[in-house]
């Protein structure tokens, strides 16, 4: 167990350091200047060279790559994830601010993906073909097609026209205001949860469907065991393992459809702190908030390796 | 020569309008001038009364805090309200230049000193005292920026050479050459040119663009910012402005330009005044009672340049034609839903010196009717070698709506009128502004701003040789000389008499295409008094709310 969590460890660590050393490299070989949007249009026509010298300077964008990588990781190191370019904010003030809000849409939007996906996949698993069947697999393909940010613009207007909906303007934490709080977190939650939950009630119908055809399954039934009992006590734990293993994918899509999400709804998260810093070419913003999406992203898909052994005692990790 | 108190009183009656007006506000103006050395401000009606709090949606995500090194709303739509000026557009009519931190000036005769004379115990937010040191740190910082500090309205003071001051209270700008009075107090009386502490600049060694709360003189101070949320001001108990602010405290929300979470966030009652509103938001509140709907002029022309290293466009020919081909009343309604704008030529259309909107409209190129000046352009593409049009063009176009909307239409225009076919591509502004410095395009779409409307400052900037935002890179001989010896006249009716010819220039030999000239939507609950948005020049000069009082709270 032990040999096995530090492979996955180092393995996840490894995947980290790629992220970031991409993530680096790709910022700083793409067109674009970031002292545009830093002194403005009428500002930057007005620059000379040897006011640009100073002032990438200034911002460290003149030092060599390897030495920008180093304070980087040492920015890290100190938790401060480094400043911001323009109003000098560190990077770790704006992810604590921000990042509650991202933070529960995520795991609402999980929570919505299982609480609306499994029961539909199990209603669509235990009479196959039937019209529940059709209705079910019509409304999960529709999920999956449908893009993330369309529907949530869709969404927007429904709530603005029925129930005047307004985007919110301030971020409000769980702790300060629970129901404004949910007013602002519920649409993109369930935008990308419904998505997710598309995915699971596949995977789930899928699933059941094999694990239903199998004798121990047959052996409950034939034992007097109510049809309730056979499918949610004997072939949904066995079913659900590979559920779990999509969840883990999901988060990653849940994360990187959180920014288009929350800029449709006009969430000021996480998501939409990283679309205003790719617009600003806030480098040391976007690098920062790229590699926190991946350590989550990792993170979970280690956690989710982990509970395979809990959810089936049958697997034992060498 | 001294200068009456307010500026241009004539000036300001006439803006007002009617006479019953100006038997209103005349006796304020009579104490004015009889108090010149105590000139202080307040609301033109009488039943102003001060508290409440003003909710002001603007766009309020600065990319750093350096107002004198910015250009955009993002620094002066929240950060305006905590500083003062050397002189003011007085905020009651958005025009007339009145004192503020210099209670009076005095112009030399041959117009090459300036002399201000400041208030007395006026105190920073901090507590220390504004002296002319302050003012000088200040305008040595501007007229000659440090290395890394770049100032965009540094190019407004070229003239002066020495700023000395000779006591505590008194400050002089020497020119080294005349510039017209109009143009330099106007340029004075900039909204960018905040005052702040000299201990502030030489405390962060020159370079404010990461202090966030550095003291000024203004009528609110700082309380708390969230970044891209909201910045909370408070009432400066200690203005020298007697009775000023009336306000006890300004929340500045994050909310950008002609963008739906804007509108709808005063459409809800969000907040109370709303500036830069789209189109859409801005009609629905126009038709809300208890609410009014203004525009006004903004200091910002939309164009596309022309790369005049490229062979078809260094032939004037060339670009009088795609000028010609371009329908400006069709370009104002394509983005009709999208932002505000209205017709014009090389120079402000809504100047007092340039062409009336009657007579420009009997132009070829700004008819209603494009068919003459569609003829027209087919000859001058003949007659310059190219009757069969253009092909494969680069069309570089910044990432923003209006531009996407523009570029389209402009492609299809061309494509019609003149076979002339372009590609379009699409980048975002960071990159929109490496491409038009390296020259890598044939056209480019984007907007240019001025500080003032005084044709001495773009005729420069936009059109000049070398001019910071010629993207086009034209030059043409008789127009520089007749923009230098503008910026030298101090005559105004000989100012005014160059200006037919300098627009006749344009529009034979065009610098760029002028697509649209910006307007402004604002908004606001009728509660909301002492603002009148409706006569300002841009969004840049008058933004301190220090007149502003709720009618309720």
């Amino acid at each position: 167990m032990q040999k096995y969590l530090l492979r996955r460890g180092l393995f996840a660590l490894g995947t980290v350091i790629g992220v970031s050393l991409i993530v680096f490299v790709v910022l700083r070989i793409l067109p674009g200047d970031p002292l545009v949007a830093l002194l403005g249009v009428e500002g930057h026509s007005k620059m000379t060279p040897a006011d640009r010298a100073i002032i990438m300077k200034d911002l460290g964008l003149s030092d060599s790559l390897p030495v920008q990588y180093v304070r980087w990781l040492r920015d890290i190191a100190t938790g401060q994830l480094g400043k911001s370019f323009f109003r000098g904010d560190t990077v770790r003030d704006l992810i604590l601010h921000r990042g509650p809000l991202s933070a529960e849409i995520a795991i609402l939007a999980l929570i919505i993906s299982w609480v609306v996906g499994l029961p539909v996949g199990i209603l669509s698993a235990i009479r196959p073909n039937g019209t529940a069947d059709a209705i079910t697999r019509f409304f999960s393909i529709l999920f999956i097609a449908v893009p993330n940010f369309w529907l949530s613009m869709l969404l927007v207007l429904a709530l603005l026209f029925w129930f005047g909906y307004k985007s919110p303007i301030m971020v409000v934490q769980l702790w300060e205001n629970p129901a404004q709080n949910l007013q602002i977190i519920i649409g993109p939650a369930i935008v990308l949860g419904l998505a997710q939950g598309a995915y699971i009630a596949r995977m789930s119908r899928s699933c059941l469907l094999e694990v239903i055809r199998e004798d121990y399954v047959r052996t409950a039934r034939a034992k007097g065991a109510v049809e309730r009992a056979v499918v949610l006590r004997h072939a949904l734990p066995n079913a659900l393992l590979p559920v779990v293993t999509i969840s883990g994918v999901l988060l990653g899509f849940v994360l990187g459809g959180s920014v288009a999400v929350e800029q449709a709804f006009g969430v000021p998260g996480l998501g939409r702190a990283l679309v205003t810093a790719i617009i600003e070419r806030d480098i040391i913003v976007v690098q920062n908030l790229v590699l926190l999406y991946a350590l989550i992203f990792v993170g979970v898909n280690v956690l989710v390796d982990l509970s395979y052994a809990w959810l089936d005692p049958r697997i034992r990790y060498q | 020569m001294a200068d009456p108190v307010p500026h241009s009183r004539r000036s300001f009656l006439k803006s007002l309008g009617v006479a019953g007006a100006a038997a209103g506000v005349a006796p304020a103006f009579l104490r004015g001038r009889a108090q010149a050395q105590d000139f202080q401000l307040k609301a033109l009606d009488p039943a102003a009364k001060p508290g409440g709090t003003l909710r002001f949606g603007i766009l309020n995500a600065p990319a750093h805090f350096d107002v004198h090194q910015s250009g955009t709303i993002a620094n002066l739509g929240p950060q305006a309200p905590m500083y003062d000026l050397l002189i003011r557009r007085d905020p009651r009519d958005g025009n007339t230049i009145i004192p503020d931190l210099a209670y009076k000036w005095d112009v030399a005769p041959d117009g090459k000193r300036y002399t201000f004379h400041l208030r007395k115990g006026v105190k920073f937010h901090d507590g220390a005292e504004m002296t002319s040191a302050d003012m000088k740190a200040t305008y040595d910082r501007i007229v000659r920026p440090p290395k890394g500090v770049v100032i965009p309205r540094s190019s407004l003071f070229t003239a002066v050479g020495d700023i000395v001051t000779p006591d505590a209270y008194t400050i002089e700008f020497r020119l080294t050459e005349p510039r017209p009075r109009a143009f330099m107090l106007g340029a004075f009386a900039s909204g960018w040119n905040i005052v702040v502490r000299k201990k502030s600049l030489d405390d962060n060694g020159g370079n404010l663009r990461q202090v966030m709360n550095f003291p000024g003189t203004g009528p609110f101070r700082h309380v708390s910012r969230k970044d891209k949320e909201v910045w909370i001001q408070e009432k400066n108990p200690n203005y020298w402005n007697k009775g000023l602010p009336y306000l006890d405290r300004l929340e500045i929300y994050n909310l950008p330009p002609f963008s739906p979470e804007l509108g709808s966030s005063f459409l809800s009652g969000k907040v109370d005044y709303a500036r830069i509103m789209d189109p859409v938001s801005w009609r629905k509140a126009k038709e809300m009672p208890g609410v009014t709907a203004t525009a006004m002029n903004q200091s910002v022309i939309q164009a596309y340049f022309f790369n005049m290293k490229r062979k078809p466009f260094a032939d004037p020919r060339v670009r009088r034609a795609l000028h010609l081909a371009t329908d400006r009343h069709v370009m104002v309604d394509v983005v009709k839903d999208t932002a505000p704008m209205q017709v014009g030529g090389f120079v402000y259309p809504f100047h007092e010196w340039s062409a009336p909107k009657a007579e420009l409209e009997k132009r070829l190129g700004y008819q209603k009717d494009p068919k003459a000046a569609i003829q027209e352009a087919k000859k001058l593409m003949a007659a310059a070698g190219y009757p069969n049009g253009l092909k494969n063009l680069d069309f570089v176009v910044r990432d923003l709506a209006s531009f996407k909307l523009w570029a389209v239409a402009i492609q299809a225009m061309l494509k019609e009128n003149l076979n002339v076919e372009s590609n379009l591509r699409v980048v975002q502004t960071s990159q929109w502004f490496e491409e038009a410095g390296s020259g890598n395009f044939d056209l480019a779409i984007s907007a240019i701003v001025s500080s003032l409307m005084d044709p001495s400052d773009y005729f420069t900037a936009w059109y000049g040789k070398g001019g910071p935002q010629n993207y086009s890179g034209w030059t043409n001989e008789e127009f520089h000389t007749l923009a230098h010896n503008l910026e030298r006249e101090v005559d105004e009716s000989k100012r005014k008499a160059m200006i037919p010819r300098a627009e006749e220039i344009l529009e034979n030999d065009p610098p760029l295409v002028p697509v649209a000239w910006e307007q402004i939507y604002d908004a606001f609950y009728n509660r909301v008094r002492g603002q009148n948005a409706t006569k300002f020049f841009g969004i840049y000069d008058v933004t301190r709310w220090d007149t502003v009082w709720m009618a309720q709270s």
